[in-house]
């Protein structure tokens, strides 16, 4: 399902490393994966726990995928990532989302993706120091 | 209302900032409202934009909202961060980001994200 993207952003890209992870022509360490989303470990942790988690659908960023997706992949998107956390365990010691949107935020990967960060105390998303870089 | 099981979030404080802040009890600098979501400046701003989105329902959390809230309210809440980023002219570049829990730094226990753009303040 191809969708169209902000006009500042490059079309999906099919062959983005994400998508061939979906498509199973790369590889990942699993972590969660369901109808709407799949969720693993990023190779380039920025925490001791740091996963990814992308809706199963061609969207390049949160902007797209929240204007664009239906409802239903919306919510099932939104669910699978607690149900990450939860695999984790991080709902107990805490956890930071975070979503980087455009070449200006530091986004690498145009697959809209999320960052699951735990496994040590944070300190407040607004007071974190380096941006952190995405997984590839 | 909160039904995770995360052992260090409380519950739901209906007296919370941000509940006051919905109910017109406390002030803020409105960015954007629609039926589900209200969106106002950081008090405390780290970057040159900094707002935060919150939901018009009694969530604690992201984990929280997530499992507990209805499907459009899901849909409608992200749609409505998108729009504010186009309309605070950021959506070439911006990040949001949520803290779950006391050790994940979330300080008010009423689900928000922060949308931040532009240097760091």
């Amino acid at each position: 399902m191809p969708s169209q993207p902000p006009p500042h952003l490059a079309p999906y890209d099919r062959n983005n490393v994400f998508a061939r992870i979906l498509r199973g022509e790369a590889p990942c360490t699993k972590v969660y994966e369901d109808e709407f989303a799949l969720a693993f470990d990023n190779i380039h942790p920025a925490a001791p726990v740091h996963v990814l988690v992308v809706p199963k659908g061609e969207y390049v960023s949160n902007a797209d995928f929240s204007a664009s997706a239906p409802d239903a992949l919306i919510a099932g998107f939104w669910r699978a990532v607690a149900r990450t956390a939860t695999v984790l365990g991080l709902n107990e010691s805490g956890y930071r989302l975070i979503a980087n949107h455009g070449p200006d935020a530091t986004q690498v990967v145009f697959h809209f993706h999320v960052h699951i960060m735990g496994g040590r105390q944070l300190r407040g998303v607004s007071s974190q120091a380096p941006v952190p870089g995405d997984g590839t | 209302m909160s039904t995770n099981s995360a052992a260090m979030t409380p519950a739901y404080d209906r007296n919370n900032i941000f509940a006051k802040i919905l109910r017109g009890e406390a002030p803020c600098a409105k960015v954007y409202e629609d039926e589900y979501a209200l969106a106002f400046k950081d008090i405390y701003p780290k970057a040159k934009v900094h707002v935060l989105a919150i939901p018009k329902g009694e969530y604690v959390s992201l984990t929280d909202f997530s499992q507990s809230a209805p499907p459009d309210m899901i849909s409608g809440f992200w749609r409505a961060v998108t729009r504010v980023a186009e309309q605070l002219g950021v959506a070439g570049g911006y990040r949001i980001g949520s803290n779950v829990g006391p050790g994940g730094g979330q300080v008010v226990f009423h689900f928000h994200v922060h949308i931040l753009s532009g240097p760091r303040q």
